[in-house]
């Protein structure tokens, strides 16, 4: 089954929030401030089984050392956060596919 | 011709009477109307309509996200009164390409132009129509009316 990042957050503990109830653009500043490397994809390009929101170029960022991603996540009524959650080695490089940079 | 209209967070009580007013003027133009909202704001529409008079059209606005594509619909109109609605507005409309009408709207003039600013930095093609507005729904209706007339 593959991986589905809204699944995930309800049922697992294994992740870190960075920011939330926040714009969009601390979200996309705080991304590119912690992350060692950032890969920026289009509104809608799905990352971790969702599609990603927000305002182009959305940077995800990518902590190899740590094997963790960093992305945006929004919801209508509590803005957008930014969640760290491990990921493996065949999702990191198909994010780095999405890169438009 | 198909069109979506995207609602945001429902604390804005302008938006529930503006999204059956929407409905209601784009079926009579000749649209096959959707409406995406999240669970509370589709509770907020449903209710407004018990008889089903309008026969709305809602769909899960999550769900409505992982299914479209381009070409899906003719139009897009989203109500954008957050910043997540102006970033749920941009993805929309990115993965529809589409026409498509971003109603603007909040009290405070600095959030109006930072909502509006985030659209048009997404290099979006989108109709801007933006107003001050909260609980009177006026201003928003006035804007729509507009942005249907202007769609001929």
């Amino acid at each position: 089954m593959s991986f589905c990042l809204d699944t995930y957050l309800q049922q697992s503990d294994n992740y870190e929030i960075h920011a939330s109830k926040a714009g969009f653009k601390d979200c996309a500043m705080i991304i590119r401030f912690k992350a060692d490397e950032v890969v920026y994809i289009k509104p809608g390009d799905e990352v971790l089984g969702v599609r990603v929101i927000g305002i182009p170029p959305i940077p995800i960022g990518i902590d190899e050392k740590k094997g963790t991603v960093f992305i945006p996540y929004t919801k209508p009524c509590h803005g957008t956060s930014v969640v760290e959650l491990p990921i493996d080695s065949e999702e990191m490089d198909n994010i780095r596919k999405l890169d438009t940079q | 011709m198909k069109a979506l209209i995207l609602l945001g967070c429902p604390e804005t009580p302008s938006q529930t009477p503006m999204a059956v007013y929407a409905f209601n003027k784009l079926s009579k133009i000749g649209y096959d109307v959707t409406i995406a909202a999240n669970p509370a704001a589709s509770k907020l529409v449903r209710i407004s309509d018990p008889e089903g008079y309008y026969d709305l059209n809602l769909v899960d606005l999550e769900r409505a996200l992982g299914e479209i594509n381009e070409g899906d619909y003719d139009l897009l109109v989203g109500f954008v009164h957050k910043d997540a609605a102006a970033s749920f507005f941009v993805t929309f409309d990115q993965i529809l390409n589409t026409r498509s009408i971003a109603l603007v709207f909040e009290r405070d003039i600095n959030l109006i132009e930072e909502f509006v600013n985030m659209i048009e930095e997404s290099q979006s093609n989108a109709k801007i129509y933006a107003t001050r507005a909260f609980h009177n729904p006026s201003p928003i209706k006035v804007q729509f009316d507009k942005a249907v007339k202007e769609l001929d």
